[in-house]
């Protein structure tokens, strides 16, 4: 009656485009940073750290757990909907798709654990800041890095390709030639984002 | 003649009726030049021997126009969806496997009820709107800058290979998949059928319309009228947004 499905998915698009897409450039961002050594980084949260607390909680709320909150129950929904089925059609954007959802699947545990560990246990109720120091120590783990690699690059490839599907879902890329540019394009910034990552995750083993 | 009779292998998937258990049984059937499935499946039924030599049931199918025009003989031929009419032999690898398109409900065999697409277009009001209390008088002229994409789009032949590739058509979703779906924009551009443009696009917009397309894009890979399916997604996903823009701000 009220097209709550189409809200809802519609919702759901936006969110992860607009509102995740952001959290997770600011990751990319604040991690690249200590490429450029500790003290750039320690003084990139610094400046993080002088949001007043109110604020602060409030975009974490609002802009950070609510937003995932709802595109990771309602993705969940929505991944339970397909039969993937690439080994039958094994096309380049069936694959895509696919991987749409296995990255979702990899991103549900792994954001709990991040989540949980880093932000709730050690910030949160260990009250250690977040600094290039406790990142570089943590990740001296090879099981650590090798997962929290993985979930990096999962979910920049799931916002990349998001951006190839958004553009879809909102009818911007109509014809096949527009479709299958905006489709390159957001993997070559995937491939980017990859290289970043590759470079500050070796950079916090080997330096 | 001294040259053997050269033979070709079908393995086809078969059902004895809707709830029975499905099995596979082999046939060999003679080659010949210009040998498609549909036409070794007939000389299967005038012969029903596997090659154990068992004499069995005769394979049950559907075909009509033997043209690819009339949808009816879409079946799973190595794996994909596709019209068994226009399968031509000599074009697929061997053996053939055939199988029935089991997004929809197996009747027996190959024989699948498609009729759930015709449940679909009544829903998304499939049809123009011409008896009412007015005149009848000729028919309307077609906007020529849009025939061409409105003659496109009425190829459709309800064959339902695209809703057996679409990884969100079948029992774990309630979509109608990208015929159906498309069919709302054949409508939309009928000079007469534009009239109900909102009441299709809101039809759309209910469950199991057009979002819960995923864009896997198969549908237009696999669709034998080439129709371009996702191109017409994407326009209807920009119809549904203004229609809903529309249902907010016009109340
Ligand atoms: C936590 C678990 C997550 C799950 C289960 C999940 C699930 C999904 C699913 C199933 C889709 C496909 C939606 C569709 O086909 O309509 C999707 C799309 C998307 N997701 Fe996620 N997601 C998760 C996390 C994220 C994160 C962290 C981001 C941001 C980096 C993100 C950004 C996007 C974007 C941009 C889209 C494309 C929206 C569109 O096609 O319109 N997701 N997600
Ligand atoms: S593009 Fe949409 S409708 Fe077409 S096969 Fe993929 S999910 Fe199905
Ligand atoms: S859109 Fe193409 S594949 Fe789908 S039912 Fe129509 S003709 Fe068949
Ligand atoms: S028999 Fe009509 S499409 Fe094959």
């Amino acid at each position: 009656m009220y097209n709550v499905t189409f809200y809802l998915r519609r919702l759901h698009s936006l969110v992860g485009l607009l509102v995740l897409g952001i959290v997770i450039l600011e990751h990319v961002m604040t991690n690249a940073s200590s490429l450029g050594g500790p003290e750039a980084m320690n003084s990139g949260l610094a400046m993080m750290e002088m949001i007043p607390k109110p604020i602060f909680y409030g975009l974490e709320i609002f802009g950070i757990a609510i937003p995932l909150l709802f595109h990771a129950i309602y993705g969940i929904y929505i991944a339970l909907q397909a039969n993937n089925n690439p080994g039958r059609f094994g096309y380049m954007r069936n694959w895509m798709f696919t991987l749409q959802r296995w990255t979702a699947w990899y991103l549900v545990p792994f954001l709990i654990w991040h989540i949980f560990y880093l932000r709730i246990y050690t910030k949160g109720i260990c009250g250690v800041p977040m600094s290039y120091e406790l990142l570089d120590s943590y990740f001296t783990n090879p099981i650590v890095v090798v997962l929290y690699t993985l979930g990096m690059l999962a979910a920049l490839f799931h916002f990349c390709n998001g951006i190839t599907t958004f553009c879809m879902t909102w009818g911007i890329a109509k014809g096949p030639r527009v479709q299958s540019v905006v489709s390159v394009l957001s993997m070559l910034l995937f491939l980017a984002f990859a290289l970043v990552t590759v470079a500050f995750m070796a950079h916090y083993v080997l330096f | 003649m001294a040259e053997e009779q050269k033979k070709v292998r079908f393995v086809i998937e078969r059902q004895d009726g809707p709830n029975d258990k499905p099995y596979t049984q082999e046939f060999d059937v003679d080659y010949r030049p210009g040998l498609n499935v549909v036409a070794a499946l007939m000389e299967i039924q005038k012969h029903p021997v596997t090659v154990d030599g068992k004499r069995v049931a005769p394979v049950t199918w559907e075909c009509n126009c033997l043209e690819k025009v009339c949808g009816a003989c879409m079946m799973v031929i190595n794996g994909k969806a596709r019209q068994a009419c226009c399968s031509l032999v000599d074009k697929l690898d061997q053996p053939i496997h055939l199988a029935p398109a089991r997004t929809f409900p197996v009747i027996r065999d190959l024989l699948i009820d498609r009729s759930v697409m015709f449940e679909s277009l009544k829903r998304i009001q499939g049809w123009v709107e011409i008896d009412g209390t007015w005149e009848v008088k000729d028919a309307p002229i077609q906007n020529p800058y849009t025939a061409a994409t409105a003659y496109e789009i009425s190829h459709c032949m309800t064959c339902g290979c695209c809703l057996e590739a679409c990884p969100n058509v079948g029992p774990q979703s309630d979509f109608i998949g990208p015929a159906p779906t498309v069919q709302a924009y054949l409508f939309n551009l009928h000079p007469l059928g534009k009239f109900d443009a909102p009441k299709r696009l809101n039809a759309l917009m209910g469950k199991g319309g057009i979002t819960s397309c995923g864009n896997s894009q198969n549908c237009v890979e696999v669709c034998p009228k080439n129709i371009k399916l996702t191109t017409y997604l994407a326009q209807l996903n920009r119809d549904v947004n203004k229609q809903a823009l529309k249902n907010i701000f016009n109340h």
